[in-house]
Order: structure tokens, then C-alpha cells, then sequence
């Protein structure tokens, strides 16, 4: 855990996504129910599928022990991926919603 | 073997579990310039990232596991599917959700 070259993005990336929302876009994703109970979802399946995808008996992803915080949960999934994942699906669901004002 | 498909068969499942969604509500699939105009702005921003990430060694992908096609420079073709996969799995549930919690408004 030296360069955090995965953590420190991860973070940013969510802070970015948040801001262009609250700062910008104005879509009301975040007040949305079935946005966040989407979100559960997303993470219920989230968590197989990235766990297969990260474990470390035969990892298909393997990370740089000092670019990522080394928290590893639930199985061996690099915290990182959460914050990975949420910014990937909030972006994409924010420009679902962003066609659906315009319209 | 199996193995070098593992990725591709990862990303498949996801594919098959959320396709019954579509027939809820409007859809996903059926506004496909909607879903292509949120999806792939989106990807190519990670896809950068991607490229930088394994240009630094920040992770790798296990020879094993994946076809052994990738996208220029370094970025496996199943990383590049999985930018296109995910988002149109989380867009079906979204749609799905969104859908049933009208109907219990109601």
C-alpha cells in the first residue's frame, strides 16, 4: 500500500460522478427509490460475479498489492471495486435519465 | 478446457439472467440509440482509465482465464465487452425496478 495507484481514482471517480449530477446534470437520480433499490441489486449481483473474477486461488484480475488499500471484502474483492462499479452504473444510469429530460 | 472462456462465460450469464427484464415497462433494448448514447460515452472514459491502469501494472488479467484478444493497446476483449455488459445489465434492472414501483404506485 504505497501508491494507492487504484484507491485514490476509485474515490475521485465517485466524487465525479456525484458533483456532475448535484452541479450540473440536475437529472434527481439520487432522489429516486428505485435508483438506489437498483443500486442493491446491482450490488447483490456485483458481489458473485466480481468475486469469481478477483479470488485469489485463480484471480482472472490480478492487482498490484501496493496500488489498491489491501481491504479485500466480501470474499477477496479489492474494496476499490465497489467504488469502481458505483461511478460505472450511476454514469451510465445518469445518461439514461439525462435523454429522458431532454425529451 | 473451459478456462480460457471463463470471462467471456462471466459476462454471458449476466447477458441471459438480465435479458427477461426487457419485457418490462419500455425496455432497454427497444430504445437502442438511448441505450447506445448512455453506454458508450461512459465506457470509452474507463476504457482510458483501463488502458492506464494496466500500462501502470496496476492490475492484470490471467492469461488462463481470458481468449487472448484484446483492443489497442493492451486491454482484453473481454475488459472491452464488460464496459458494454455491465452498464446494459444495470440499465435492465434499473428499467425493471423503475417499472414495478410505478405499478405499486398505482
Amino acid at each position: 500500500m504505497t501508491g494507492l495507484g487504484y484507491t485514490v481514482p476509485a474515490i475521485l471517480a465517485v466524487l465525479a460522478v456525484c458533483a456532475v449530477e448535484l452541479g450540473f446534470l440536475h437529472t434527481g437520480l439520487f432522489r429516486r427509490g428505485a435508483y438506489w433499490l437498483s443500486m442493491l441489486i446491482v450490488l447483490g449481483f456485483q458481489i458473485p460475479v466480481d468475486g469469481w473474477l478477483t479470488k485469489l486461488s485463480s484471480p482472472v484480475v490480478r492487482y498490484d498489492a501496493h496500488q489498491i488499500s489491501g481491504l479485500r471484502f466480501p470474499f477477496d474483492i479489492p474494496i476499490e471495486d465497489f467504488l469502481f462499479g458505483f461511478a460505472l452504473v450511476t454514469a451510465v444510469l445518469l445518461r439514461w435519465e439525462q435523454q429522458r429530460a431532454r425529451r | 478446457m473451459t478456462d480460457p472462456w471463463q470471462y467471456l462465460l462471466v459476462l454471458a450469464a449476466c447477458l441471459v439472467i438480465t435479458a427477461p427484464l426487457e419485457i418490462l415497462g419500455p425496455g432497454v433494448y427497444r430504445q437502442p440509440r438511448r441505450l447506445l448514447r448512455a453506454v458508450l460515452p461512459i465506457a470509452a472514459v474507463f476504457l482510458l482509465w483501463d488502458e492506464i491502469a494496466i500500462a501502470a501494472h496496476v492490475w492484470t488479467y490471467n492469461n488462463a482465464y481470458i481468449v487472448g484478444l484484446s483492443i489497442p493497446l493492451r486491454v482484453p476483449i473481454e475488459e472491452t465487452l464488460f464496459f458494454v455488459v455491465i452498464p446494459a445489465c444495470a440499465l435492465l434492472t434499473y428499467n425493471a425496478v423503475s417499472t414495478i414501483v410505478d405499478w405499486l404506485r398505482r
